[in-house]
């Protein structure tokens, strides 16, 4: 376990998909998957998954998932740190399943407990003509790969609609990674400015 | 050679007049600094949010930088662009930030302006739209030839970047 001079540092991702919001629509599943860049490989843990369908209750408004997430991961250099793209799909009014919102967040970067809140948008359509007939053939339109959404170039010259939100709830554990050199977290913001006194009585 | 990683997103904006926006941003450090992997500039996606009035990208930008100085840390400048029914583009802002220096998780707001005209600019601004622009870029992240400039503020742009810094102790650089 102990190494004096390691070359990968690790990251160990434990969490949930809690919950989402979307107040327009019901009905809904999700799926995730996890994109990072060349230095970084999975050690262990699911990196594709899909969600069973959640529905409203009668009284409260928020979709449950409380989807378990595990995954390993190690690297030997921080860029291309890991992003979870978590796509929702729902019925449409004829029945057929229609992607409700695409969104992408980077794994939380220090360790500890995290919620993240993310927005989800779905490409919008060229014309109103379009619009209509892909609401009547039910074939909305998607991503043909869910993973642009974590990319940043490409992105100018689609045209989106922000519709709803996913909570996510991380644990993150890192290990080796002052070993190699990398300060991930400020010291002053550890130092409590307190001092021991002792008294005597 | 000291190295700093900056890994975060555009998550997005709020304030504007209209909310269907996009965002075109770019990275400018000074000559010490060489970028070793990532993208230094992009431009978002057009969001037209549903609900509510922030228009969300979650654009994300990963950099990693080495520097043999800290002169020229890096600052992050960014347009906010509003695009209407018709696919006209029109200038909402102009913003920038400067990266943050410590480690660790940061939550950032990124004030914006715009340029304001003549009476004569503003009224034709508000029948047919458009309104001025900066000629060159470089005047949103550099103070040197503002003095001339009146501007109106606009929204503001939220960011979450993670700042890795690695070597820079060796150095005795203290952050």
């Amino acid at each position: 376990m102990t190494s004096d001079n390691p070359s990968v540092f690790l990251l160990m991702v434990n969490g949930q998909i809690e919950a989402a919001d979307f107040p327009e629509y019901d009905d809904l599943y999700c799926k995730y998957c996890f994109v990072y860049g060349h230095d970084w490989a999975p050690t262990s843990g699911l990196e594709e998954g899909i969600s069973q369908i959640t529905s409203k209750g009668r009284g409260s408004r928020s979709l449950v998932w409380n989807f378990p997430l595990d995954i390993s991961f190690k690297s030997t250099n921080p860029f291309g740190w890991p992003q979870i793209v978590v796509s929702v799909y729902g019925p449409d009014t004829f029945g057929n399943d229609v992607v409700r919102g695409y969104g992408a967040i980077h794994i939380p970067f220090t360790p500890g407990k995290h919620t993240k809140t993310i927005p989800m948008f779905v490409p919008e359509s060229t014309s109103r003509l379009q619009k209509f007939t892909s609401w009547l053939m039910g074939r909305r339109p998607e991503f043909t790969d869910p993973k642009v959404v974590a990319q940043g170039d490409g992105r100018e010259v689609t045209r989106v609609r922000s519709q709803g939100f996913v909570t996510i709830q991380f644990n993150i554990v890192t290990k080796d990674m002052k070993k190699l050199g990398y300060e991930t977290t400020s010291e002053h913001s550890t130092a409590t400015g307190l001092t021991k006194t002792s008294q005597k009585l | 050679m000291a190295e700093l990683h900056i890994i975060g997103q555009i998550i997005g904006a709020t304030g504007f007049p209209q909310n269907s926006l996009f965002c075109k941003w770019g990275v400018h450090t000074g000559g010490a600094w060489r970028l070793l992997s990532g993208l230094k500039e992009g431009q978002t996606q057009v969001d037209m949010p549903q609900t509510g009035d922030m228009a969300y990208w979650s654009h994300p930008i990963d950099l990693h930088y080495t520097t043999k100085g800290l002169q020229g840390w890096p600052k992050l400048h960014l347009q906010v662009w509003h695009q209407d029914s018709f696919g006209r583009c029109q200038l909402y802002g102009y913003g920038y930030i400067h990266i943050p220096s410590s480690p660790g998780q940061h939550r950032l707001q990124c004030v914006t302006w715009r340029p304001l005209g003549s009476w004569q600019d503003q009224l034709s601004e508000m029948f047919v739209g458009g309104g001025p622009q900066l000629r060159s870029p470089d005047l949103i992240y550099s103070g040197a030839d503002r003095y001339r400039l009146h501007t109106v503020g606009m929204g503001t742009v939220e960011l979450e970047l993670c700042i890795f810094l690695r070597h820079f102790d060796r150095y005795g650089v203290e952050s």
